[in-house]
């Protein structure tokens, strides 16, 4: 507090008075000048914004005479254009309603031209009715300060503009990689005659490609075939063996469907093709399905894949063991177990990935496994492949967390009520 | 979740890793490493201890195949030890079971080389 | 979506009275009205709402497409009339609001019958025939005003502000509490209103109307004013003797009595 007149308490003793006189000495500032010569400026305007006071440090600041400002000039014409209307809509309005505003940065014009960044505040001095008479404000000089925020506000607006770009980056990116893990696995599995045929594909992240695949396809005008297999690893090394494989399998088909011939030219191509260093296989079932009569044969041969597993009519529900296949791609020849089965009306061939499998549950985190797997499937007998990969689908989800890997589930049964058995009754 | 931890035991017919923890993803590329940095000479026999491993995935598989293919470069052996109920099942199912000559559990003294 | 809540409508006023809906512009919120809105509440339904994205409305609901352009402003003024019910409207449109009332009047021609308009201008920026009174480069450095006031917006004063005080203290720390806005919220609004171009709307005003301006107004210079007067047939010019761009803040007594006198004309 700086005393501008005689001291209204008496000195207590000689040292605090001769303290005293010094700083009286100092301070003789009149109220006047302490006014003109403050370290900010000073401003009183009506309430129509007409300047009726404004001290020297403003006016030095301005570059004007009192006599060009005072009575003459409004605050806004203080203020640019954009200013302006900042005022208008946020500054007086505030006023208005609160009787003051502080800290509001804005720039004020020099005579000369150029802007001189402030920070005003200002309160309405009031008469004793309550209503407003004058507005009272100072001018504090904040070039340094808003050189600075301008800063900082420069740096979120980059910041803003690298997290837009790298949201759009990662949209394109995971539109990439959905577009490159479709073209792994069929659009849509093609009709098979007297079959029905569904799938379904769990993605386990958006941002990964998985390396599960299957495939459905015809091979002459009786036979189709059918494979689906796990490549070891995620993403972009996955998903080109991945490709490899689809198409080697589908060309070997072609070429000769027998599943073990298919899966050993397989391994020749992926051993070939990965020897070296960072060792890349697969695992995988290949089949054929060939109609014979009222049932479909199918021939299929596994390469270290979990076993499929059958779902009869008579509603049990048993694994199709293939032991001794190796991994397809690890050794330069390796073993293929084949093994067929019949399905006939209402049996359905279940192909899936280990994801399910291998799939963590409860509190424990225990492996989901191949009896769980058995005893869920036998729930299921009596139903269509796609109510069967519906269920399945319901299963997968409800491990959540627990299931942290991709998953591929191909159903092909034989339906009970086919066209050439006359239940198919119009509706 | 135990991470992995692998010991290297030097023996007269060749290394003794004894692996135990969890192997998956995480922590495969780690057993890679080490197995990989491992000295073979001709007519030696590498050995993976799995008495201690609690957890394995298909990623922990690559490695032993990784381990494998070393082996083999080095005109070694390759054999796994003490491999755990749910291991042999992945194993088989995989048909490693005829790849890797597999032992039982020997109790062998720990190794002191450390390592990981 | 509950339409009373997201813009934070407030009614007041005899249940069978005529209709007033107060509709605040950009900068502030419906506390705009807080000298007038009392007044008129004792022979009016007064209904006062705020946007969504100002005021207290429902942060949640606003939408940078929708409220890019008026017609998204136009849209909840419209919503709040269906939601309410109103009929015989008088609406009363602040600033950029008089052209959201053009907008709306023309989506529900059977419930706003007249429209109030303080300090309108259907377009701030100069083109060649016409003096709106702005150039693009001046819209800029508002919005580089409006940018250097955001350094004292928080977001966690935002609940506050927003009306959802689970940490009432911090409203103590709050100084220009009133009429503040996320920045977000607030540059898209200001892009709405000072770089639009109603002028082709405003032709379509075919309810009585009153035009309302203040004698010195930056924001709406008085030849903007005389624009919309002849611009719209039949129309009422009213110049009040009053600074600045809100008379229902600085001459409330004489906004109020061009108010009644207008209205009270229609009746």
């Amino acid at each position: 507090m700086c005393r501008t007149g005689p001291s209204p308490d008496p000195p207590e003793g000689g040292e605090t008075t001769s303290t005293d006189a010094a700083f009286t000495a100092l301070l003789e500032d009149s109220a006047d000048e302490l006014y003109e010569s403050a370290p900010c400026g000073y401003l009183s305007t009506l309430m129509d914004g007409t300047i009726a006071k404004i001290n020297t440090t403003l006016l030095t600041w301005l570059g004007r005479s009192r006599e060009e400002v005072v009575g003459r000039m409004r605050f806004t014409d203080l203020l640019t254009v954009g200013g302006k209307i900042y005022h208008d809509t946020h500054f007086a309005p505030l006023l208005s309603m609160q009787g003051s505003v502080s800290g509001i940065a804005l720039d004020i014009k020099k005579a000369e031209g150029g802007r001189l960044p402030v920070l005003l505040s200002s309160v309405t001095k009031n008469d004793s009715t309550g209503r407003p008479q004058l507005i009272r404000t100072t001018v504090f000089d904040a070039s340094d300060r808003r050189a600075y925020e301008r800063e900082l506000l420069r740096e979120r607006q980059v910041a803003e503009a690298a997290r837009t770009q790298a949201e759009e980056d990662r949209e394109r990116l995971q539109e990439a990689l959905a577009v490159l893990q479709q073209s792994l696995l069929p659009a849509a599995l093609p009709p098979v005659p007297g079959m029905e045929a569904a799938s379904h594909y769990h993605t386990a992240s958006p941002d990964r490609l998985g390396g599960d695949f299957y495939d459905l396809f015809p091979l002459d005008g009786k036979r189709w075939a059918f494979f689906l297999g796990d490549v070891c690893g995620k993403g972009p090394q996955a998903a080109a063996v991945t490709s490899l494989t689809r198409y080697t399998l589908r060309a070997a088909a072609l070429h000769d469907p027998d599943p073990v011939a298919a899966l050993t030219t397989l391994n020749t191509v992926l051993h070939e093709r990965y020897a070296a260093g960072d060792p890349r296989y697969c695992t995988a079932i290949f089949g054929v399905l060939e109609q014979a009569g009222d049932t479909v044969k199918v021939e299929l041969a596994s390469g270290g894949h979990p076993p499929a597993l059958v779902m009869r009519q008579d509603g049990s529900a048993e694994y199709l063991p293939t032991p001794g296949g190796l991994l397809v791609g690890i050794l330069p020849s390796a073993p293929f177990t084949a093994t067929t089965t019949e399905l006939a009306a209402g049996d359905t061939l279940l192909l899936y990935t280990d994801g399910l499998t291998e799939a963590r549950i409860g509190e424990e985190r225990e492996l989901f496994g191949d009896v769980a797997l058995r005893d869920f499937a036998a729930d299921l007998t009596h139903t269509a492949p796609h109510e069967v990969i519906e269920a399945m689908t319901g299963l997968l989800n409800s491990f959540g967390d627990g299931l942290d890997d991709d998953t591929a589930l191909l159903a092909l049964g034989v339906p009970t009520d086919r066209p050439d058995t006359g239940s198919d009754s119009p509706t | 979740m135990s991470p992995l931890t692998t010991i290297v035991q030097d023996t007269d017919t060749g290394p003794v890793l004894h692996i135990a923890g969890e192997l998956d993803y995480s922590t495969a590329a780690e057993l890679r490493e080490t197995v990989t940095g491992l000295a073979l000479r001709p007519g030696q026999r590498l050995v993976l201890d799995l008495a201690h491993l609690g957890f394995c995935d298909s990623s922990g598989i690559t490695a032993f195949i990784v381990a494998r293919n070393h082996a083999t470069a080095a005109q070694a052996e390759i054999a796994l030890v003490a491999v755990p109920g749910p291991v042999l099942r992945i194993l088989r199912v995989t048909g490693l079971d005829q790849v890797f000559s597999l032992e039982p559990g020997t109790d062998a003294q720990n190794g002191r080389t450390a390592s990981g | 979506m509950d339409i009373v809540s997201r813009n934070n409508v407030t009614v007041t006023g005899p249940q069978d009275a005529p209709v007033l809906l107060l509709a605040h512009g950009f900068g502030c919120d419906q506390n705009m009205w807080r000298l007038v809105a009392p007044a008129l509440a004792e022979n009016y339904r007064v209904i006062q709402f705020d946007y969504v994205g100002s005021g207290r409305s429902d942060l949640s609901a606003w939408d940078a497409t929708r409220y890019a352009t008026l017609d998204g402003y136009a849209q909840d003024v419209v919503e709040i009339c269906e939601a309410l019910d109103l009929r015989e409207v008088s609406f009363v449109g602040h600033s950029v609001s008089s052209m959201v009332g053009v907008l709306a009047a023309a989506a529900t021609p059977d419930r706003i019958t007249s429209l109030i308009m303080i300090g309108p201008s259907p377009c701030y920026v100069d083109s060649p025939g016409y003096r709106g009174g702005f150039s693009a480069e001046d819209i800029d450095e508002l919005l580089e005003s409006l940018d250097s006031n955001y350094l004292g917006w928080s977001a966690t004063m935002a609940p506050v502000i927003m009306g959802n005080p689970d940490r009432p203290e911090l409203g103590e720390e709050l100084t220009n509490s009133f009429c503040a806005t996320d920045p977000a919220i607030a540059r898209v609004f200001a892009r709405a209103t000072f770089l639009s171009d109603s002028r082709d709307d405003l032709k379509t005003v075919n309810v009585p109307t009153l035009v309302l301006e203040c004698s010195q107004d930056v924001i709406a210079p008085r030849e903007v004013g005389a624009y919309v007067h002849d611009v719209i047939p039949g129309s009422r010019l009213v110049t009040l003797d009053a600074t600045g761009h809100c008379p229902q803040l600085s001459a409330p007594e004489a906004t109020l009595a061009a108010l009644t006198e207008f209205i009270g004309n229609q009746s």
